[in-house]
């Protein structure tokens, strides 16, 4: 009797069946292997997605924007992202065909006339069929507002909670209502109103802005308004529900001064996990989890904090997760995006001496 | 420049809960900050409610420091407020609204309407010779200076640093005034125009989600694979490796600057 290998190689084919293949595979390098990559060849429509960037990222809320629109559209209609500020990230897992940088767009800076001229000159190109944006406080709910003010004929949406191919609705009357109308042409998305993720990925190739070199033209222009500048609330004067990087102390942490040494020295929000504050280490308002507060800040350093489901509730909205921990099985290692293992204390010590040489080099850079 | 004349556009809000007619939180902000400018500037102030005049819920704003308030009842609202903010130097007016369509649009169309500047998402106004600094919300701890040319809108945020005092005397010293009830414009073609359908019952919108028609076999190994759980784990190296390599993670993210 012969012996079948049970491991013969083998390749999931695109309907995802698991198909015996006789040679060896070739070891196709796809950024994502389980999905089928969905290129759009001959498109004849546009979908049109404009949202900022922070940071060269864009935040789960524009993520969600661009997949709404990769779902809408058909195989012959392109997702056209449109990123204001600068982009480091990789989109073929958002779901964008092809995207266009205005990297001199950034949210950080208020220049609502060159946006608008700028939008404009990309829709009055590429005539998309619609237009989304995520409806958000860093500009887009603001630029979204002065785009459908500024073009009446098409029917626009804001806040938009739900939608499909046929339909949006929307939350009215204070929240009291929920209306529903058919899909407008301008539609600026609630957060959380779409599943992000795709079962497809997409090329989302570069393209060259043709708007650029006709936008910085009218950069000169006089403006009826003036920047002046943003800044940051120091981290100890603002709410920790706002806060953008915390540094958060669990049961590791036996010295409170070191700690509170390293989050000054990262300008950073102070919170801690129920165990700590229980301890008396620190005040009940600095309590993160499920009975404490519930954070969303860009970076979350957990230390000497294990990830009890409670606390691991608390943080559910945090970009970054960076636990220093003695304990490699712990919850919170699953759930932080780097794990440094080792002594609490020790490391902390180290981090500050070393934020101390790095921010002392940046100044005589600077001088 | 000195402000001679400032209009606060105010709406009529209601009770989250109980539905029951009352001032609209944002317009008040709106209006309170109103009223101290004109009062430290000694201008003109100018209160104005497009809408039905009877509604109860303007004496809440009269309680809450408006003298006299304008209520235009023409429609269309943009286009006959605007035939009445013609020479306003400032227009403050709330966010969003507590009832119609809340759509938050309303200060952007009257901006394109009269074609001034608008500043949404206000928090604080100072007035600087001809221009009005004003500070912007933004999330994460972040405010913005701007410095805008009046005539100008400027949105209050629901953040705003504004006391509300309420008076039952005012309220009962005040008055509404209803304008010429006659449109002044023509009605123009139909703008931005949805026809919305309120539904029947309140219900949880359903989340978008993009189809996936799995096999048998895909979705056995989508149930007992889970996507990249878990980041990188650092085990190795002295405290020194360790602490460089948060300091990268965090630099490769720019979440810190040195």
């Amino acid at each position: 009797m012969m012996r079948i290998n049970p491991r013969r190689s083998a390749k999931i084919s695109a309907a995802g069946l698991k198909r015996i293949v006789l040679t060896a595979p070739a070891n196709v390098e796809t950024p994502h292997p389980h999905k089928p990559l969905l290129t759009k060849k001959n498109s004849k429509a546009h979908v049109l997605v404009i949202a900022h960037s922070e940071r060269g990222t864009l935040n789960d809320h524009a993520r969600q924007t661009i997949a709404a629109a990769a779902i809408l559209a058909d195989a012959e209609t392109k997702v056209l992202a449109l990123i204001l500020g600068e982009l480091t990230e990789d989109l073929t897992s958002a779901g964008a065909d092809e995207i266009i940088v205005l990297p001199e767009l950034d949210f950080e800076r208020f220049q609502p006339k060159l946006e608008l001229a700028s939008i404009s000159a990309v829709i009055e190109s590429v005539q998309p069929m619609h237009i989304f944006m995520p409806d958000n406080a860093i500009g887009d709910g603001d630029l979204g507002r002065r785009l459908i003010a500024s073009q009446r004929t098409k029917t626009a949406a804001t806040q938009v909670v739900e939608f499909d191919a046929n339909h949006v609705a929307n939350f009215q009357a204070g929240g009291t209502l929920l209306a529903q109308s058919a899909l407008p042409e301008i539609i600026l998305l609630a957060p959380n109103c779409v599943d992000a993720h795709l079962p497809f990925a997409t090329s989302a190739e570069r393209s060259d802005s043709t708007v650029t070199n006709q936008t910085s033209a009218n950069q000169t222009e006089t403006s009826n308004y003036q920047d002046l500048g943003l800044q940051t609330i120091a981290a100890t004067e603002i709410a920790l529900e706002e806060a953008d990087f915390i540094v958060s102390a669990g049961n590791g942490v036996q010295n409170v001064a070191t700690f509170e040494s390293l989050a000054h020295a990262l300008e950073a929000s102070i919170g801690a996990s129920r165990v700590a504050v229980d301890d008396g280490k620190f005040a009940r308002d600095k309590q993160i989890g499920a009975s404490g507060k519930t954070v969303s800040a860009s970076a979350y350093l957990a230390i000497g904090i294990s990830g009890a489901v409670q606390h691991l509730q608390g943080i559910k909205d945090c970009r970054h997760v960076i636990a220093i921990n003695t304990d490699a099985s712990a919850p919170m290692v699953k759930r932080a995006d780097l794990t440094v293992i080792g002594d609490a204390e020790e490391i902390m010590q180290t981090l500050i001496a070393l934020i101390a040489v790095a921010k002392l080099t940046k100044l005589k850079v600077a001088a | 420049m000195i402000i001679k004349r400032i209009a606060v556009l105010i709406s009529a809000g209601r009770h989250p809960t109980s539905g029951q007619p009352r001032h609209c939180r944002n317009d008040s902000l709106a209006l309170t900050m109103a009223v101290d400018l004109a009062n430290s500037h000694s201008t003109e102030l100018d209160v104005i409610h497009a809408g039905n005049p009877e509604n109860p819920a303007l004496a809440n704003y009269l309680a809450l420091g408006a003298d006299e308030i304008k209520v235009i009842t023409a429609e269309p609202i943009i286009e006959n407020l605007a035939a009445n903010l013609k020479d306003v130097d400032l227009i403050l007016t709330g966010s969003r609204a507590e009832n119609g369509q809340d759509s938050g649009l309303l200060p952007y169309l009257l901006a394109v309407k009269l074609n001034i500047p608008i500043v949404a998402n206000a928090l604080e106004i100072k007035q600087m010779d001809d221009k009005l600094e004003v500070l912007q919300f933004f999330p994460k701890g972040k405010r913005r200076r701007v410095a805008v040319k009046l005539p100008a809108i400027i949105a209050i945020h629901p953040l705003a640093f504004v006391e509300l005092h309420y008076a039952y005397a005012r309220e009962q010293q005040g008055k509404i005034v209803v304008l010429d009830s006659r449109s002044t414009v023509n009605n123009t073609v139909a703008e931005n125009n949805l026809q919305w359908q309120i539904q029947p019952k309140m219900r949880k919108p359903n989340k978008l989600k993009a189809p996936e028609n799995l096999t048998g076999h895909g979705r056995l190994l989508s149930a007992i694979t889970s996507e990249n759980k878990g980041g990188t784990v650092v085990n190795e190296g002295n405290s020194v490796e360790k602490a460089q390599v948060i300091l990268s993670y965090l630099r490769e993210h720019q979440l810190i600057n040195f």
